[in-house]
């Protein structure tokens, strides 16, 4: 009686459950047309299941649990992000849905669990069937990738990397072996080639030494959706191999159930497997077209020398001890509470409501002032104060600590680089050292993801031009091998990072005879040319796009991409070099894009701000300090002679004469970066503020001279000056091109 | 049903007449006394003219820049964009903030009219009513037979509306 009472409970709650699983399922199926995600809806169905699967177990409904299971199985993929929620696979939900209630009934009115539908909807339930993109906790360890290419890759290569994997994109790794003196055009090219068939998501040095010496060869991943005959057709040639990457690991879950249906399924312990231990291998049941992995560079070279090749870890079986379900379920939690990964666009948003507060703090600290003045309420201005600097002191912490999020260690960058150096000094049979320290100093995310390729320029060019051979080595009394020296610290704002050499040096004399040669500078400008006039000439465009490049000994591959690249993060390159002893790059750079102090300075009635980072100094411009060099306005401040611009005329503003007695007073902003300076002539010093920079739309994307705009607050908007670059176009004294009005670029540093 | 208001009889009335199949919706704006209309799905909002803070080096028909809720936005002059003369702001300018090709742009008009619903039979080609050397940011000719929500004055015989293409316009 009393069981019989249970029992009916049972059929009761299971009944309720099957009917809230199709309610839910109906609404998911409404927001997924609607184009919404419903996480929490999708939780909600795989715990319904969950229950019901326990429920079933309990009363020896093996058929019922079996499904439930296999079910919940399916829920957790979609939960988790592992498998899309399409419309086929909801149908399948569906299905199973109506059919456990069916089972329920039938069990229900004393009959079997049984039902002709069942295997045939377990077949459909597989992953395999149900959907091609099978995805895991960690999809990208599910490539078969060596995790540390997964862990060196920059967010952006990551994200297009996991959107493929998750869109179940074939990916597939081409090994090219390109011609090192042109290697730029090279990638370009078959990037051009490549393009309309898919998608270029990451290039690798391989790290390998082709038999030729002057190839260098890369592994790029590469995501398409052609068929691979069409590839092949394509893309294939002597230098360049196709080669699919197999997806491992997930389908194994569910074929044992489909082959061999059995109540105990055995608990395959795949997400810990997966999550966990991302590199033990699984069976490799996808499709694979060549068993490439094994000699795959991908799984054969870690930076840190440790081998995590697939080969190594067994290939096959699952080493990993069985766990028992709960256990994996509750492993899932107590990992998520560890760690967050944020969009960087969230933090962008905390930073614009942070800036929004850095204006509130601004009207509090005017209105403090304004208290002060009054005696009478001398009781409020005290409490105000206080207020106000505890506003003050919680803001500037909540700002550092915004910032600190975003911060990663420059380490990731470096430990990619390390690759680069290891094959490019192979190719040339140089034998070099690469000593690292302060990888652990941070930057910006951003900042970080942009720098991997002009620094990968700069170390290539440190070998290839700037080690001499062994034997000239030798020669000259220097140990055989190189060093290149990469040394990154912070300074105040900034962080400085240093890529020196101990190699032969710049010699001026050629780069100048090359520019010369070039057309980019007149033969009897050069004679005028220092030392560091005709090291600034490697970084103009031009200088090494020819495909002359390896009859120039000296540096230049593309390093006026270097320049730019660096640019655009708000920072500056800087080249010392000594014949015989080395060359040094030093590159300044920002600690942080997102927020920054700024003088706000007025022109002609306008307000700009200029980023104080670059701000060496503001003076009144004493007008007997004036002096004209060949037509070129500078001013004398202490002792030294600093060329000016006058930014009213540079960003064509009519003068505002206000007639007032202070109509002719002016102010000097010298701006200093990278040992380079200047002197911007401004009609008001408005103070300090900080800033949060915005872009400016696509629609200004070519005008130069701003880093992008800010709230002034009141609804005013003021232009970001941005100084490097300003400073660059004042200052090239050898930029010939593209400068309207011909009134900038003459000033010679 | 039966208890319908005239007022709500004369609502559904003109929605009806206006809902007809396949009529589109405008925004009409004036510039330079002419009357153009762009497609009404584009528009995002109507600005009174914000403080906009001009930027330097940049092409002649950029009014500046604005900042719509924290979003730095360019203005354009319309004017200038379609060659009238530049134009003193005045009581009536406006500013559409429309979906440009790859951001929201701000678009200055010196007066905005009203919502057009038009029918395909309302829309003119170019080509048929000026000829070939129509600009290709010109979409067509509308000529409204309906009066606009806002009964104006004009009838709909002088109503000839220059329908713009923005994506050919801001391309």
């Amino acid at each position: 009686m009393n069981s019989h009472g249970v029992r009916d409970e049972f059929f009761q709650e299971a009944q309720e459950l099957i009917d809230t699983l199709a309610k839910d399922l109906l609404a998911l199926e409404m927001a997924t047309r609607g184009g919404s995600e419903e996480p929490e809806l999708i939780n909600d169905v795989f715990r319904s299941v969950h229950t019901l699967k326990g429920l079933s177990g309990l009363f020896s409904l093996d058929r019922l649990a079996r499904l439930s299971h296999v079910l919940e199985d399916r829920l957790d993929d979609l939960r988790m992000g592992r498998l899309p929620v399409t419309p086929s696979t909801l149908d399948a939900l569906f299905r199973a849905i109506e059919l456990l209630g069916r089972m329920l009934a039938s069990a229900r009115r004393g009959g079997s669990d049984n039902d002709p539908e069942l295997e045939s909807l377990m077949v459909s339930l597989n992953p395999q069937a149900a959907a091609p993109a099978v995805v895991a906790v960690d999809e990208l360890f599910e490539l078969d990738i060596d995790p540390d290419i997964v862990r060196v890759l920059t967010e952006m290569e990551e994200h297009r990397l996991r959107t493929n994997v998750r869109n179940g994109t074939p990916m597939y790794r081409l090994r090219a072996r390109l011609p090192i003196d042109r290697i730029d055009r090279a990638i370009d090219e078959l990037k051009q080639r490549a393009r309309p068939l898919g998608e270029l998501i990451a290039y690798f040095p391989t790290g390998d030494l082709p038999a030729d010496a002057t190839l260098f060869e890369l592994d790029i991943l590469f995501a398409s959706s052609s068929p691979f005959e069409q590839l092949q057709s394509r893309l294939e040639s002597g230098d360049l191999s196709i080669h699919r990457i197999a997806r491992r690991g997930h389908s194994q879950t569910v074929m044992p159930v489909a082959s061999a249906p059995s109540v105990e399924e055995p608990s395959i312990p795949q997400k810990l497997a997966r999550s966990e231990v991302p590199n033990v291998p699984a069976p490799l049941l996808t499709q694979r077209v060549e068993p490439m992995q094994l000699d795959s560079p991908f799984a054969d070279q870690s930076p840190t020398g440790e081998n995590r090749s697939l080969e190594r870890t067994n290939g096959g079986k699952t080493p990993v001890p069985p766990k028992p379900e709960e256990e994996r379920a509750s492993s899932h939690s107590s990992r998520a509470v560890h760690s967050v990964r944020v969009d960087i666009r969230r933090l962008d948003h905390l930073m614009n409501v942070l800036s929004e507060l850095a204006i509130v703090r601004g009207a509090l600290s005017r209105m403090s002032e304004r208290v002060r003045q009054r005696p009478e309420l001398r009781e409020f201005s005290g409490e105000l104060h206080r207020l106000h600097r505890t506003f003050d002191r919680n803001l500037a912490e909540m700002q550092s600590g915004i910032l600190e999020v975003r911060m990663v260690p420059l380490g990731q960058v470096f430990d990619r680089l390390a690759r680069g150096v290891r094959q490019v000094a192979r190719q040339h049979n140089k034998e070099i050292r690469l000593v690292v320290t302060g990888a652990d100093t941070e930057v910006d995310k951003l900042i970080v993801e942009e720098l991997s390729d002009p620094l990968l320029h700069i170390v290539r060019n440190s070998i290839d031009h700037g080690i001499e051979t062994q034997p000239d080595r030798l020669a000259y009394g220097k140990p055989v091998e190189g060093t290149i020296a990469l040394n990154a610290f912070q300074a105040g704002n900034h962080v400085i990072i240093e890529i020196e050499d101990d190699g032969a040096g710049i010699d001026p004399e050629r780069v100048i005879a090359t520019a010369v040669r070039r057309g980019l500078i007149g033969a009897s400008e050069a004679e005028a040319y220092s030392t560091q006039d005709a090291i600034n000439l490697l970084f103009l465009p031009g200088f090494s796009t020819r495909t002359e490049v390896t009859d120039l000994s000296g540096r230049g591959v593309g390093l006026d991409v270097v320049k730019t690249n660096i640019g655009r993060l708000g920072g500056v390159v800087d080249v010392q070099s000594e014949r015989g002893i080395g060359t040094k790059f030093t590159i300044t750079l920002p600690i942080s894009l997102a927020i920054l102090r700024a003088l706000l300075i007025g022109v002609a009635g306008r307000t700009y701000a200029l980023p104080l980072s670059s701000v060496a100094e503001a003076t009144l411009l004493d007008p007997r300090a004036l002096r004209t060099v060949e037509g070129r306005e500078v001013v004398s401040l202490r002792g030294e002679t600093l060329p000016i611009c006058r930014l009213d005329r540079l960003f064509g503003h009519a003068e505002v004469n206000d007639g007032s007695r202070h109509a002719s007073r002016h102010f000097v902003v010298v701006i200093a970066l990278g040992g380079r300076r200047i002197g911007m002539v401004v009609s008001e010093l408005f103070g300090q503020q900080d800033i949060v920079i915005k872009a400016l739309g696509p629609s200004l994307a070519g005008v130069r001279g701003f880093a992008g705009a800010t709230d002034l607050g009141d609804q005013r908007v003021g232009l970001v000056i941005d100084a490097a670059a300003l400073l660059d176009e004042l200052l090239s004294a050898n930029e010939r091109r593209g400068l309207e009005g011909g009134r900038v670029g003459r000033y010679t540093a | 049903m039966s208890g319908a208001t005239p007022r709500e009889i004369r609502g559904n009335r003109r929605r009806a007449l206006a809902s007809g199949e396949d009529r589109e919706e405008y925004l009409g704006f004036v510039i330079d006394r002419e009357f153009y209309a762009v497609s009404l799905a584009l528009v995002r909002e109507i600005l009174k003219p914000p403080p906009v803070t001009e930027v330097p080096r940049s092409p002649p028909d950029v009014l500046g820049i604005v900042s719509v809720r924290g979003q730095i936005t360019t203005v354009l002059d319309l004017r200038l964009r379609l060659g009238a003369g530049a134009a003193p702001q005045t009581l009536h300018s406006r500013v559409l903030l429309v979906q440009g090709n790859d951001e929201v742009l701000g678009l200055l008009v010196d007066e905005v009219t009203q919502v057009y619903r038009l029918a395909p039979a309302e829309i003119e080609s170019t080509s048929s009513v000026l000829g070939n050397n129509v600009g290709s940011h010109v979409a067509g000719i509308g000529r409204p037979r309906v009066r606009g929500l806002r009964n104006e004055q004009h009838s709909s015989d002088d109503e000839v509306l220059i329908l713009l293409d923005l994506a050919s316009l801001l391309g």
